[in-house]
């Protein structure tokens, strides 16, 4: 609850300047397909021409009927009242028998310049909206591909400080956002504002009186619709955030199922639940009853204005000043002032929804990568493998407590270091360091001599083989799970760097072999298999330079013993540098590192460090009853 | 698992399977709030009647003022002009009058200016009047929609919620969570999108429609057919269009789903990819699954986008038809078919054809929201349908407080039916017992210890605790005699002392604050930033691996279960915590029914019996030492174990070895 209020405060404070400022760089996106921006708009101009005709045709079409009509009345009248009237009224009989002749022709020709003009709107308006498709699902495009490059290439210590799930929200959600507000939005506006323009114009030239007369309801509206998006944004984020909090609780419930059951938790949980389901609900109606009114009464404007023109213009045809046809064309063009009306109060909340997502997506892109390919940075090529940290401190943020402060040391090519200490200590922090997955705040780490700033990251990660704790697979089968950082790795190096890790057997039992699918997460292997198939996979690099966690994760006894063998084949010629759980890594090493917040407090091998260390011992001790007590308990067995 | 494959890939497609028995379980939901519905009912009907009398009165100022005025004063309001009435050829014009039946005057052609302007005043009041009935009435109805809508929506939530509990974990194995939660969100989200406004703007919609045909007909036969003439294009256009975007949505949507997967797994494994430089190889497989997304959405919104602008033509089409037609009709003859034409007539169906395209659009373009909301609806009760297959009997008795005696007696279990993963096991453990479980995996230890607190049923012979049979009893007082640790420890967002207090909410601080003490949680809490009350992260982030295992520990120690059930988890923790980790078990386990899966030897050695799994069956069973001596399957995994320490030994000094004296050369 705690955590969904906070995120919806920090939320609250996102529209502003750098919103509008994003937005126009996520339109300048628009500028690279200009063919179709074109396209699009003049789509849409001749559709709304089109559209602005109809009515034209409409009021054509109904006082040639009204003319007709009294034509036909005087042309109907005995022989001398129509003589009388022809004098009296200076009516040319010859002309007006000529025009009702041409009425019907008159009328057909409208009819079918309407159905033209439908055709052209039809037409056009879809070509408009097709071309406003392809132009907003290529912004939308570059946007995600731009994102997710981005953030392919950020370094750990902004994905330190993000989540995935709100990663992904932005390069999915937001992107659809902003799209939405690009393809119907914009054009919407476009539109909306042509429309209303044009059909002030029409209007105050058709006749001004009435015009002067629905003319206040406009700023009337504009009014109701700014006070609504205001209260209504908030109202909104506000449902956002309560419709988070359920989705956590639903979440929890779904990943953490067996402790609910296990602790028979449920009734509360549903409780919970059911409360925050409650305070959606609401928030849902508080909207509802803010939506109630507007919409009514956005009606009721549009309708009282047509209300006053059927009154004021019925006044205006009897004044005779005014057609039956004209009138009802002012009426039908007034439905053009009123919908675009409607159209603006909807777009506004679009583009304030639009560019918050714009905003949040230009965070991404703008972030600061803090490690990247020096200009000039080398390509190595061969190495030896020896590794030194001059001097090295590092930190996570500038300001912040050093996680790891004056460490020196030097791993000659080929030897083994092993790391010790507590969580927190440092050791992963050094391990890190190494790839360049962080860069050191002071000090220089060299390979070979070279600082790794100055060699390129491709040629650098080349060079290093790392096993983590936990195994990450990707979708794929388990071949192109092996050969993730060699691509071209050929059949016999997967199978040979499969059998090197005590994999090949156990992928040769399943009916597919090394063809394998791997679910989501390799959700279908067990965790020992996982691991098998992670040390293949730094295997097939043939790394110099190893990075190990030797930790194995629960797995039955059998399978540990095979993954520490293969741990130890992988170790073999290269320079390891091991997060070391296990009493064999550190009697083997060539150097252990006993770190305790953040230095290296004790550093030699397995005898000095008995000999001089008080911390090593202990840790060590600690470590040896859990592993040689069976052993001792063997030999009483034995005995 | 045909079943399940069929649950999901239901989920692909939005065409509802069987839509009657979809709308019978929806109106359930929506028949509690039945006298919210009659009102809503009543106010539509009200607000309908008031939306089709409006052109009619329109129609009206035009045929009994305006028409007759201008006709009357064709020239203008010359003196001596004849009046209309006595010319002999225009009873169509009051025959039209009294057709449209004028309610505040008969046609007066007497009438002066003042007195028509009076009158068309009258009338547009009334209007005035009928639009506002109408603006409060539509807003009564809006509102009470959503009211309901929202509440169907809550109780719905709430029921998948309650199902969520009652379901086996079976289920949640074979289907991943953030399938099902993206699957209720969505298509909530679906049902949402109709409910409410879209589904009065389709009642309101097909009775305006209904309304405006049924007064089109009364008005004029001929005219009326004309007049609605393009609706069965109209029709088969809307089916087409929504067919067509239907499928290229269901195409569309697996295309993001590719894309939320590539954006998934390469975020979440961010770290993976760069450190074997991936990225550029990752980002070129992006745009193509990326760009496969973009060109099936440009095809579904297409098609979706193009129905409106179409059906919008076929409307003015319509529109010029009615004036054209009624045009020529009063022209030649004044008649259509032998029915009388009027000017405000062709008004008034100019007006109605024009209300009547509007509910027409709207319901074809809600169309495909409607579909997809009762597939949506439709997979939501799927899933309510999904059995539990595990509940409380209808006459189980609440567990009383138990000792901790637990019996298997021939017990077997499956999870896919005539794939038994335990077959035929037998173990007694009395009370205080600690039982090992050691096996490779797949050998069904998870599932022994799954049956004890019914997390799954036998599918014979039975789990039997003090005589009682756990069939027998209800799960949750059963379950609250059973404490659990398991391998992957769960945390919630909430803070430290809640999630410590989870199974018992009811603990005083003090006794949270003692149960890690046991758990040896006490001393890395009261270092966190905020102790007790800080809050966790998602899942428990921001607490290293060990230290959530030990809120675990702390968790059941606050429950102080009789039974223990306990997945260990080892060597995923530094050596300090490990240790600390593994004197709470001890303290945990002690006085308290066990039942471990093993890893760690230590355990093994100090249990009072154990089990040797392997493919379902028990096939060694003893103490550590009678095992040992067995020289059977237990002997080999105990070697194998025992071979890598020799290893790791030999290389130790032997100073190390006389000193430690933990360490005895082998024989």
């Amino acid at each position: 609850m705690q955590i969904a209020d906070n995120r919806l405060k920090s939320r609250k404070g996102v529209e502003n300047k750098a919103g509008n400022q994003s937005m126009r760089r996520a339109l300048g996106y628009m500028g690279r397909y200009p063919k179709v921006a074109v396209g699009a708009t003049v789509a849409l101009l001749v559709a709304t021409a089109a559209q602005l005709a109809v009515p034209q045709m409409i009021q054509n079409i109904i006082d040639t009927i009204v003319n007709g009509t009294g034509t036909k009345a005087i042309l109907d009248l005995p022989e001398e009242v129509q003589t009388a009237m022809v004098t009296r009224l200076g009516l040319d009989l010859e002309s007006m028998q000529l025009d009702l002749d041409n009425a019907p022709r008159a009328l057909i020709l409208a009819g079918v310049t309407i159905v033209l003009f439908a055709i052209a709107r039809g037409l056009f308006s879809f070509a408009q909206a097709y071309m406003s498709q392809i132009l907003s699902q290529n912004i939308a495009f570059d946007l995600r591909n731009d994102l997710f490059s981005k953030i392919q290439r950020l370094s750990f210590s902004y994905h330190d400080r993000n989540r995935t799930g709100q990663l992904m929200i932005r390069a999915t959600d937001d992107v659809e956002r902003l799209r939405i507000f690009v393809g119907q939005g914009l054009l919407m506006a476009l539109q909306a504002l042509i429309l209303l323009t044009g059909t002030l114009i029409i209007l105050m030239l058709t006749n001004y009186r009435l015009t002067l007369i629905i003319l206040p309801v406009l700023p009337i509206a504009l009014v109701i619709f700014m006070v609504f998006g205001r209260l209504a944004q908030p109202m909104f984020r506000e449902v956002q955030g309560r419709l988070a909090h359920i989705n956590t609780i639903l979440q929890e419930n779904l990943a953490g199922i067996r402790v609910v059951k296990a602790f028979a938790r449920e009734p509360s949980e549903e409780g919970r639940f059911g409360d925050g389901l409650d305070d959606l609900l609401d928030q849902r109606l508080k909207i509802g009853r803010l939506f109630s009114f507007l919409f009514p009464f956005i009606f009721l404007v549009a309708n009282l204005g047509q209300a006053a023109i059927l009154y004021f213009g019925g006044r205006q045809i009897v004044e005779g000043n005014l057609t039956l046809g004209e009138w009802q064309k002012f009426s039908l063009y007034l439905i053009y002032i009123f919908i675009p009306m409607g159209q603006l109060g909807f777009i506004i909340s679009l583009l304030a929804q639009a560019s918050a997502s714009a905003e949040r997506i230009f965070e991404i892109l703008d972030a600061k990568n803090d490690v990247k390919n020096k200009p000039g940075a080398i390509t190595i090529s061969e190495i030896s493998g020896e590794v030194e940290f001059d001097n090295v401190t590092f930190r996570y943020f500038d300001s912040g407590e050093p996680v790891l402060q004056d460490i020196s040391f030097r791993a000659e090519p080929g030897q083994t270091i092993a790391l010790l200490g507590s969580t927190g200590s440092g050791k992963t922090t050094i391990i890190n360091l190494i790839p360049r997955f962080y860069d050191a705040s002071t000090g220089r780490i060299l390979l070979d001599g070279h600082d790794v700033r100055d060699v390129t990251l491709e040629s650098l990660r080349q060079k290093i083989g790392i096993v983590l704790q936990e195994t990450t697979l990707f979708t794929g089968n388990i071949r192109d799970n092996i050969a993730f950082g060699r691509s071209d790795a050929s059949d016999e190096e997967i199978v040979a760097a499969a059998k090197a890790a005590a994999a090949h057997d156990f992928i040769s039992e399943f009916p597919d072999g090394y063809n394998t699918k791997v679910g989501e997460r390799g959700s279908t292997l067990s965790g020992g298999q996982k691991q098998r198939i992670a040390i293949a996979r730094a295997l097939i690099m043939d790394p110099h330079i190893l990075i190990l966690d030797d930790s194995t994760s629960s797995v039955d006894l059998n399978t540990e013993y095979q993954i520490q063998k293969a741990l130890d084949r992988l170790m073999e010629g290269r320079t390891s540098f091991v997060i070391a759980q296990r009493i064999s890594t550190v009697l083997n090493a060539d150097q252990i590192l006993v770190l305790d917040k953040g230095k290296i407090t004790a550093q030699g091998t397995h005898e000095e460090l008995m000999n001089n260390s008080p911390i090593y011992a202990d840790i060590y001790h600690s470590q040896l009853i859990e592993d040689a007590m069976p052993n001792n308990q063997k030999s009483m067995v034995k005995e | 698992m045909l079943d399940r494959q069929a649950f999901l890939f239901g989920m692909e497609t939005s065409k509802a399977r069987s839509i009657n028995s979809t709308l019978r379980r929806l109106w359930a939901y929506f028949r509690r709030y039945y006298l919210a519905l009659l009102l809503i009912a009543v106010a539509v009907v009200a607000s309908t009647y008031m939306q089709v009398l409006i052109p009619d009165l329109t129609g009206q100022a035009v045929d009994c003022y305006l028409a007759p005025y201008g006709a009357r004063t064709l020239g203008g309001n010359l003196p001596g002009a004849i009046p209309v009435n006595e010319l002999p050829n225009s009873g169509n014009l009051q025959e039209s009058g009294a057709a449209t039946n004028c309610w505040f005057t008969t046609t007066d052609l007497d009438a002066t200016a003042g007195e028509t302007v009076a009158g068309l005043g009258a009338l547009v009041l009334l209007i005035v009047g009928l639009y506002v009935g109408s603006a409060v009435l539509s807003g009564v109805q809006f509102y009470l929609m959503s009211w309901i809508g929202f509440h169907v929506l809550r109780d719905m939530q709430a029921d998948i919620f309650h199902q969520i509990h009652r379901l086996t974990l079976g289920f949640f194995t074979r289907n991943e969570s953030g399938e099902i939660m993206s699957r209720v969100t969505n298509d909530i989200d679906a049902i949402q999108q109709v409910i409410g406004f879209g589904i009065i703007s389709v009642l309101q919609g097909i009775l305006l429609i209904g309304w405006i045909v049924l007064r089109m007909v009364r008005l004029n036969v001929p005219f009326a057919i004309i007049s609605l003439s393009m609706l069965p294009i109209m029709f088969i256009v809307t089916r087409w269009f929504s067919g067509q975007a239907r499928n290229a949505f269901r195409r569309a949507r697996m295309e993001i789903g590719s894309v939320n997967a590539d954006l998934q797994e390469n975020i979440a494994a961010v770290r993976e990819v760069q450190a074997f430089g991936r990225e550029e190889k990752n980002i070129e497989q992006f745009r193509s699954s990326n760009a496969a997304n973009r060109d099936a959405n440009i095809k579904a919104q297409a098609y979706s986008t193009a129905l409106a602008p179409t059906l919008e033509a076929f409307s003015y089409v319509n529109l010029a038809l009615v004036a054209v037609i009624g045009g020529l009709a009063i022209l030649s003859s004044g008649t259509l078919l032998g029915t009388t034409i009027s000017i405000g007539l062709i008004i008034t169906f100019i007006a109605y054809t024009q209300q009547f395209n509007r509910p027409v659009q709207q319901i074809s373009v809600l169309w495909t929201n409607i579909q997809s909301a009762i597939a949506g609806a439709e997979r939501i009760f799927d899933l309510l349908d999904e059995k539990p297959d595990i509940k409380d009997k209808p006459n189980a008795l609440p567990l009383p407080t138990i000792k901790g005696e637990v019996l298997f007696s021939n017990v077997w279990a499956e999870y896919t039916q005539g794939e038994p993963v335990i077959r035929g096991i037998n173990i007694k453990a009395r009370a205080g017992d600690t039982v090992a479980i050691v096996g490779p995996t797949g050998a069904g230890k998870t599932t022994i210890i799954n049956l004890l607190p019914r997390f799954w049923d036998v599918t014979d012979g039975q789990v039997v605790i003090d005589g009682y049979d756990v069939r027998d009893v209800t799960r949750s007082s059963l379950r609250n005699q059973i404490g659990m640790v398991l391998q992957d420890t769960f945390l919630f967002s909430d803070t430290v002392m809640n999630n410590i207090r989870y199974g018992q909410p009811a603990a005083t601080d003090e006794e949270v604050i003692n149960a890690a003490k046991l758990a040896r949680a006490h001393n890395f809490i009261s270092l966190l930033e905020n102790g007790y009350e800080t809050v966790l992260g998602e899942r428990g982030t921001g607490l290293s691996l060990g230290q959530r295992q030990l809120l675990a520990i702390a968790r059941v120690a606050l429950s102080d279960p009789r039974i223990l059930v306990l997945d260990e988890a080892t060597s995923s923790v530094d050596t300090r915590t490990e240790r600390q980790i593994q004197e709470a078990l001890d303290q945990l386990l002690t006085g308290r029914t066990s039942f471990v899966i093993a890893h760690r030897l230590s355990t093994i050695r100090n249990a009072d019996q154990v089990l040797v799994l392997d493919k379902g069956k028990i096939i060694e069973q003893g103490t550590h030492h009678e095992l040992l001596d067995a020289y059977g399957f237990y002997y080999d995994l105990y070697m194998s174990q025992f071979r890598r320490e020799e290893e790791s030994t030999k290389d130790a000094p032997t100073d190390f070895a006389a000193e430690g004296a933990f360490f005895v050369p082998g024989d």
